[in-house]
């Protein structure tokens, strides 16, 4: 199993902004819906998400808001906010330059 | 903003509600777990497997719980105290300018609070008292009284938990170590203290047993103001005696300081007696009008179930009575409240409305002062900003840091303005206030817990007025990179903020004091009114005789033998007595159906007076037509009466009324006989400001009232005051248990234009509070705007521009924003003003144009010249050291 210092710095936060954009989702749900859509390759450490999520929320990029859980349960749902939305945008845009930046020194290494 | 907030909210729960946030976090994670378990139990897994690899698969908790608290920590608390740190540092390391704004806040705190204060203390705080929510005004059978009788049958009758009485109308007379002096007593039910536990300093109040009206009671509770002042302190003094109206009382207790009594309003009575018929004459009498009643619901019941079982009751005592007026209840209301004052209510209400304004924009002038000081400061602070911004500090963060310091300065400023609060309260507390008659009132402002939770509000609200705006400009990005360059000295904005700081400083002070000069207006438009008698050549004494000791027999020989005394004294052209003294005091304004004699029946509304022989003339009041009153019209002879000239035009329709018959409202719903004999001229009757009021004079010696206060005039040849202690010193030895006060009408009349005189001072001395810290923001702007400017001016002065054009320059400056402020300070008071009216003599403008304009050319000819320094130190610029330090 990967720990999250496994991911480059930074990126679990994308991941998460990227998660929530869709829909407002509690905790587990995000976290199973990165390992989903990754194809099971990204395996965070569940609890790491906790202390990011609330990092975010202190930021203004996130809000909580009480809601039911499929199971029924009461749980804290997270939501983008409109600068959360920007902020994902900026990370997006910089992932992006990043990744096709060491795609260019990986291909020129090989 | 909205985003700020809501942060702001979360920060300020991790702060304070740490506990419930840590559930919170053990809450989330706890349900992770489960849905895990639920997860994993879905595809087969055993439950208690499923467990313990949901916890696995979460990782370390004890360390991502701290992980989470650290995120909430480090991002609010420890932030805060940081830039509190800071702010704190670079605010003391500039003495001069935190002085200087600290000042101002604390003046305009200090005055803000104290206002502030009193009107709470006047229109909302209760009474002190036990339970004082449970306390009921109450009024029954359509008076603002009720009989001592019946005050017993509704306390038998056990509706409530109890009702007590109390009234605050006639003076008595203590005797004092030098004189006798008149006091006005709180008269109270023998269960008063009792009943609504008023709380006592020292000793006790009476109890219902030994203040039983059967048992004569000689007992007295006095204020704590009365103790202090007239029985010097004495720890000791729980035991002596009093000697009140010529019998001696007891002291049984002393009543705490700050005490609010049951009627509230500022009133403090110095004597508490209970009710005996030493004080009371007709107390056995079911129709008079002894007490006001206020009622303790008992602990089960609410308001209308207490209204209902009270109305139960007074309607079967009606019954009992035969009086079914009885049955009525007027008033049920909490004890306390203004509502119960009805129409005076309003005016009280409007002059604290108008009052809490003016500090208000005191305060806002302050705050627009140190917002401009600021926002001065941050164009010093341009280079610090931008390193902060260069190493990496957000604009909220530095924002965050400017507010820090901000707030500092509040609080300071409103820490000082609090103590300016205790001492001007302290002053307050030993000067009664001046009041036309002797009414013991007080004006209090306690700093209590509300006043500290005000204060509070306040150093935020003083914070975010001076500091948000100035904060904003100063980390506006195109401010930040002057790191490369330093500003231009010849880019020269016209209405940058601070300019229209001081421009809206200049508007509000013309309000101010357009108000004050209002108030002054009317001051001395009433004092040139002429009340109809003359006010320079006469002398009005006040005498208080005590209730009982005279038949209105004895009285009017009193009278008449001390005017007949008096009239004999060289440079006394004559004497003569009434029982009121239009204006000054007493009086009755009588509404009846009257029958005139040719006319028919009018419905009279009309002032009444009872005046001796030669009253008139005394007076130098016109005799119209017909004659005065003369020794012979006394009882026993013709019933006669004289009308004045407003009554005669109002009510006679063109008949001349001498000689008709009209018949007066007597004793027991009678009407009886009297006949016309002059018209006199109008006087004014109530207030120096009021239209005409139609009035009826009677003899004294036919129709006076029961005596109580009583009133002698003097005319005089000399200066009245000269004559004043002989006149004294002659009624006070007619009767030595009465008391005496004389004074020339003149100086009697001014105490009734009294209310005018306390606004136009308040006013007047909060508009020059504003107009000096408005005078301090326009000297701080056209002193910066010089020191600005001094490479240009030195310039200017290089191509030759004379020591005039330069001042000329600076002065333009400053009257540009001064008329500016002017001309909307302006606009504002015209529309303000008419609110206003409410408290002028009758035909004043309060829009009055010449007022207005005088009033802004005095606030901007005092504006320009705070520029004088500044335009002194602009006309010795060097012109060759000003080019060289650019």
């Amino acid at each position: 199993m990967s720990k999250p210092s496994d991911l480059i710095q930074g990126t679990l936060d994308l991941l998460i902004l990227k998660t929530v954009a869709l829909e407002p989702k509690h905790g587990w749900a995000i976290a199973k819906r990165i390992q989903q859509m990754s194809r099971e390759v990204l395996q965070i450490t569940q609890g790491s998400l906790y202390p990011a999520l609330h990092r975010l929320e202190q930021q203004g990029w996130l809000k909580a808001q009480p809601g039911v859980t499929d199971t029924g349960r009461e749980a804290k749902f997270y939501t983008l906010t409109a600068a959360g939305r920007r902020q994902l945008a900026r990370e997006l845009e910089s992932w992006e330059r990043l990744s096709t930046a060491i795609g260019l020194v990986v291909r020129e290494a090989e | 903003m909205r985003r700020l907030f809501d942060r702001l909210l979360l920060r300020l729960r991790s702060l304070f509600r740490g506990q419930a946030t840590d559930e919170a976090l053990r809450g989330e994670i706890e349900l992770h777990l489960q849905e895990e378990i639920d997860a994993l139990v879905s595809r087969g897994v055993s439950a208690r497997d499923a467990r313990s690899a949901a916890l696995r698969a979460f990782g370390p908790r004890g360390a991502i719980e701290d992980a989470c608290r650290d995120t909430r920590r480090v991002a609010s608390a420890e932030q805060m105290a940081q830039d509190l740190r800071i702010a704190f540092r670079s605010i003391v390391r500039q003495p001069t300018f935190t002085a200087v704004c600290t000042l101002s806040i604390a003046i305009a705190v200090g005055v803000n609070t104290m206002i502030v204060g009193v009107a709470a203390d006047v229109l909302f705080a209760g009474p002190s008292a036990a339970a004082p929510d449970r306390l009921i005004s109450i009024q029954v059978g359509g008076g603002s009284h009720t009989s001592y009788p019946r005050w017993r049958d509704l306390e038998a009758a056990g509706a409530l938990a109890g009702v007590a009485g109390y009234s605050i109308e006639d003076a008595v007379n203590w005797r004092g170590p030098e004189r006798t002096l008149p006091l006005v007593p709180m008269i109270v039910t023998p269960n008063f203290f009792d009943l609504l536990g008023v709380p006592i300093a020292m000793g006790r109040g009476f109890t219902a047993a030994e203040a039983r009206p059967e048992a004569n009671p000689a007992v007295v509770v006095v204020s704590h103001g009365f103790w202090r002042s007239k029985l010097g302190a004495d720890r000791n003094v729980v035991g002596r005696s009093l000697v009140i109206n010529g019998q001696s009382y007891t002291i049984v207790g002393v009543l705490p300081d700050r005490l609010r009594s049951i009627p509230g309003l500022g009133l403090s009575p110095e004597l508490y007696l209970p009710v005996s018929r030493a004080l009371v004459r007709d107390l056995d009498e079911p129709q008079a009008a002894h007490v006001q009643l206020v009622g303790r619901l008992r602990p089960d019941q609410t308001l209308p179930e207490g209204r209902a079982a009270f109305a139960t009751i007074a309607s079967r005592l009606a019954i009992e009575y035969g009086d079914t007026r009885f049955g009525g209840i007027a008033q049920f209301e909490p004890a306390g409240s203004t509502s119960l004052l009805g129409p005076m209510a309003s005016t009280i209400n409007a002059f604290f409305a108008v009052l809490v304004i003016a500090v208000g924009l005191v305060l806002a002038i302050a705050c627009a002062n140190v917002a401009g000081l600021l926002l001065a400061r941050a164009t010093t602070r341009r280079r610090e900003m931008a390193v902060r911004a260069a190493l990496g500090a957000g604009r909220r963060r530095l924002i965050q840091q400017l507010l820090a310091e901000g707030f500092w300065l509040a609080l300071f400023g409103t820490g000082g303005g609090l103590l300016l609060m205790i001492t001007l309260d302290r002053m307050l507390s030993r000067l009664p206030l001046p009041l036309p008659v002797p009414l013991p009132v007080h004006l209090r402002a306690a700093l209590d817990g509300r006043m500290l939770l005000y204060a509070l509000f306040l150093t935020i609200a003083t914070t975010l007025l001076c500091a948000l705006a100035p904060a904003i400009q100063a980390t506006r990005p195109s401010q930040l990179p002057a790191l490369k360059q330093d500003d231009s000295s010849f880019v020269h904005r016209r209405w940058t903020l601070r300019r229209l700081l001081v421009v809206g400083q200049v508007a509000v002070v013309m309000v101010l004091l357009a108000a004050a000069t209002i108030f002054l207006r009317n001051l001395a438009h009433a004092q040139t009114l002429n009340p109809g008698f003359d006010t320079t050549q006469t002398l009005v004494a006040r005498i208080g005789l005590v209730p009982g000791r005279h038949t209105h027999e004895t009285s009017r020989e009193l009278l008449e033998s001390g005017a007949t005394e008096i009239s004999a004294i060289p440079g006394v052209a004559g004497a003569s007595y009434a029982w009121a003294a239009p204006v000054i005091g007493g009086g009755r304004t009588t509404g009846a159906l009257i029958p005139i004699e040719g006319v028919g029946q009018v419905q009279a509304l009309y002032e009444t007076n009872f005046v001796g022989p030669g009253f008139f003339r005394t007076m130098r009041v016109d005799l119209v037509e017909g004659r005065e009153f003369s020794a012979d019209d006394r009882r026993g002879r013709p019933a006669v009466a004289i009308v004045n000239e407003e009554f005669s035009r109002r009510y006679f329709g063109g008949v001349n009324p001498v000689g008709r018959t009209i018949h007066l409202p007597g004793p027991n719903d009678r009407a009886y006989p009297a006949t016309v004999v002059g018209i006199v001229g109008n006087i004014k009757h109530r207030s120096i400001g009021e239209a005409d009021r139609a009035a009826i004079y009677e003899p004294y010696a036919q129709r006076a009232g029961a005596p109580g206060t009583v009133h002698v005039f003097v005319l005089t040849t000399r200066e009245p005051s000269q004559i004043a202690a002989t006149v004294a010193r002659i009624l006070e030895g007619m009767d030595p248990s009465a008391s005496v006060n004389v004074q020339p009408t003149r100086q009697a009349l001014s105490s009734a234009l009294m209310p005018s005189r306390v606004a136009a001072a308040l006013l007047g001395a909060l508009g020059a509070v504003g107009l000096s810290l408005a005078l301090v923001g326009m000297f701080a702007v056209v002193s910066y705007s010089v020191s600005r400017r001094t490479p240009e001016i030195g310039v200017r002065i290089a191509l030759g521009a004379t020591r005039r054009n330069v001042i000329a320059l600076v002065l333009r400056e400053a009257a540009v924003l001064a008329g500016a402020g002017a001309a909307i300070g302006s606009i504002a008071a015209w529309g303000g003003a008419a609110p206003l009216a409410m408290f002028l003599v009758d035909g004043l403008d309060p829009k009055d144009p010449a007022t207005l304009a005088g009033t802004a050319l005095l606030t901007v000819a005092v504006s320009v010249a705070a520029g004088w320094g500044p335009a002194r130190r602009a006309m010795r610029i060097d012109p060759i050291t000003a080019l060289r330090a650019e």
